[in-house]
């Protein structure tokens, strides 16, 4: 099940924000830090791998 | 002389009118300026059936002023009578009027009477001027307005907010026509995504009731939801506002943004939306944020990481070397020093103390001493006197003794035997 871009930098905000707590441990600092990579390289490859898909709902 | 056709200027006018000819006809005192006479009038026609009303007639007698303000007329000709009110319509107004007006049109006007004092008239001030069958539509889309709004269709509290980064997007319009074509421009642009077309006829007979259907049809299916048309005659718009699309519209659980005919048209339909866009174009980037934008706001992102993750490891090695600082082998030999230094302050405290105390009791004792001392019965002996005993009694008087007698007397130091050789017993010392 792939995110959505709304999920994944929803959750990349999050990392951020543990990130920036000043009382998280070094140990998790750089596991948030890998993650947060991640996410933020599965964003950009949303963005530019998107393409637009276009249909149509019949009518009644 | 009939007292009716009697001038008002002749003599009486002025005498005290008689008592028993008060008649409602009967002529005040008291002369009115021009401009009080005005200013009653103008009251007079503060009248809520005469303010912002609709009015239909036909146009006579239609001239454009060199300002740009226009002056014609409303006239109605019915049973061979004949009515007409002077009609001004302002250069603002006359501009955004859709048809221009000329004489022969049967219009539906809205407006206001009032009085132009200076003119010595009153005039119907046009604000809106529509062709009577275009009029009334537009009183119908009044009417619908205000029902709509008395049943809370327009009410900002329930509007919801658009999702920030929609994955699925619906679209409301026709299948042909620019419309769609614009949408998916920009989208493409933008942020490509799933598009969702929901087609209907969005002009003609019966065309709210496909639009509301298809508004229907797409809701629960997509993030948010684009209801468009593009630029028309307020005719052409027509659908937009009615009641069933509006309800649609206010029924809908996706967001909706609506964008109907030019900026300039305001119908029912984006009042009752959402979110209100100026274009289709417009809707399409109020509703995909941009994909440049994301993307630099995304490497922002990286760098902000990326910073955190070093502030945090400078962190962590601060503390490190402070705990190494604090562990260093001469901090605790200087603790030992320091204890020491304590220990040995502390014994010569004692020390001290104990030397004192002993000094103290020692010239207490000599003082004890020299009291007992000069309190001794020996004491005078030191001073050159002697005690005198005979078989270990103290001879206190010459007279208990002979001649002859062996006595010991005691002195300062040492003591000797004696013997009496005289006695002397009348003298005292």
């Amino acid at each position: 099940m792939t995110k959505t871009y709304e999920e994944l930098v929803t959750e990349l905000r999050d990392v951020v924000r543990q990130l920036e707590d000043d009382r998280t441990g070094l140990d998790e600092c750089i596991q948030l830090y890998e993650r947060g990579a991640i996410l933020v390289r599965l964003c950009e490859e949303l963005l530019t791998t998107a393409e637009m898909k276009i249909c149509e709902l019949g009518r009644d | 002389m009939d007292r009716a056709q009697r001038s008002l200027f002749s003599e009486e006018w002025g005498s005290d009118p008689e008592p028993d000819e008060p008649g409602p006809a009967a002529p005040r005192r008291h002369v009115l300026e021009v401009g009080e006479l005005a200013a009653i009038i103008d009251d007079l026609l503060l009248d809520e059936r005469l303010i912002e009303c609709f009015v239909r007639g036909e146009v006579t007698n239609f001239r454009r002023h060199a300002s740009g303000h226009c002056y014609f007329s409303l006239s109605e000709e019915r049973d061979g009578e004949n009515a007409v009110i002077p009609c001004v319509i302002w250069r603002r107004d006359a501009q955004r009027l859709r048809h221009g007006l000329e004489d022969g049109q049967t219009v539906i006007a809205f407006g206001s009477v009032a009085h132009y004092a200076a003119g010595g008239r009153y005039q119907f001030y046009v604000r809106e001027a529509e062709q009577a069958g275009i009029g009334e539509k537009f009183i119908q889309v009044e009417r619908w307005r205000c029902d709509l709004g008395a049943e809370g269709c327009f009410q900002e509290f329930r509007k919801k907010d658009l999702p920030r980064y929609p994955a699925r997007i619906g679209v409301v319009t026709s299948p042909t026509g620019a419309v769609l074509h614009d949408i998916v421009n920009v989208l493409t642009r933008r942020f490509p995504v799933e598009l969702v077309l929901s087609p209907t006829a969005v002009q003609g007979d019966g065309a709210e009731l496909e639009i509301a259907a298809a508004i229907r049809r797409i809701d629960g299916r997509v993030d948010v939801i684009i209801v468009a048309r593009g630029g028309g005659a307020f005719e052409d718009l027509y659908a937009f506002n009615h009641p069933e699309v509006v309800r649609a519209v206010v029924a809908c659980t996706t967001p909706i943004v609506s964008a109907v005919g030019h900026e300039v048209d305001v119908t029912l339909c984006d009042l009752a939306a959402d979110l209100r866009a100026p274009t289709p174009s417009a809707a399409a980037e109020l509703v995909a944020p941009d994909r440049a934008v994301l993307l630099e706001e995304l490497r922002q992102a990286r760098r902000h990481l990326a910073d955190l993750l070093h502030d945090r490891w400078e962190r962590a090695d601060d503390e490190v070397r402070e705990l190494r600082d604090r562990l260093r082998p001469g901090r605790l030999a200087f603790r030992i020093d320091r204890r020491r230094e304590e220990l040995a302050e502390l014994d010569g405290r004692l020390a001290r103390g104990r030397d004192r105390a002993l000094e103290r009791r020692r010239s207490e004792l000599s003082g004890l001493a020299a009291v007992v001392r000069a309190r001794s019965p020996f004491a005078p002996l030191a001073r050159g006197y002697a005690l005198v005993e005979r078989n270990g009694s103290l001879v206190r008087a010459a007279g208990v003794l002979e001649q002859g007698a062996l006595v010991t007397a005691r002195f300062g130091r040492g003591r000797a035997r004696l013997r009496v050789e005289e006695v002397c017993d009348d003298e005292d010392v």
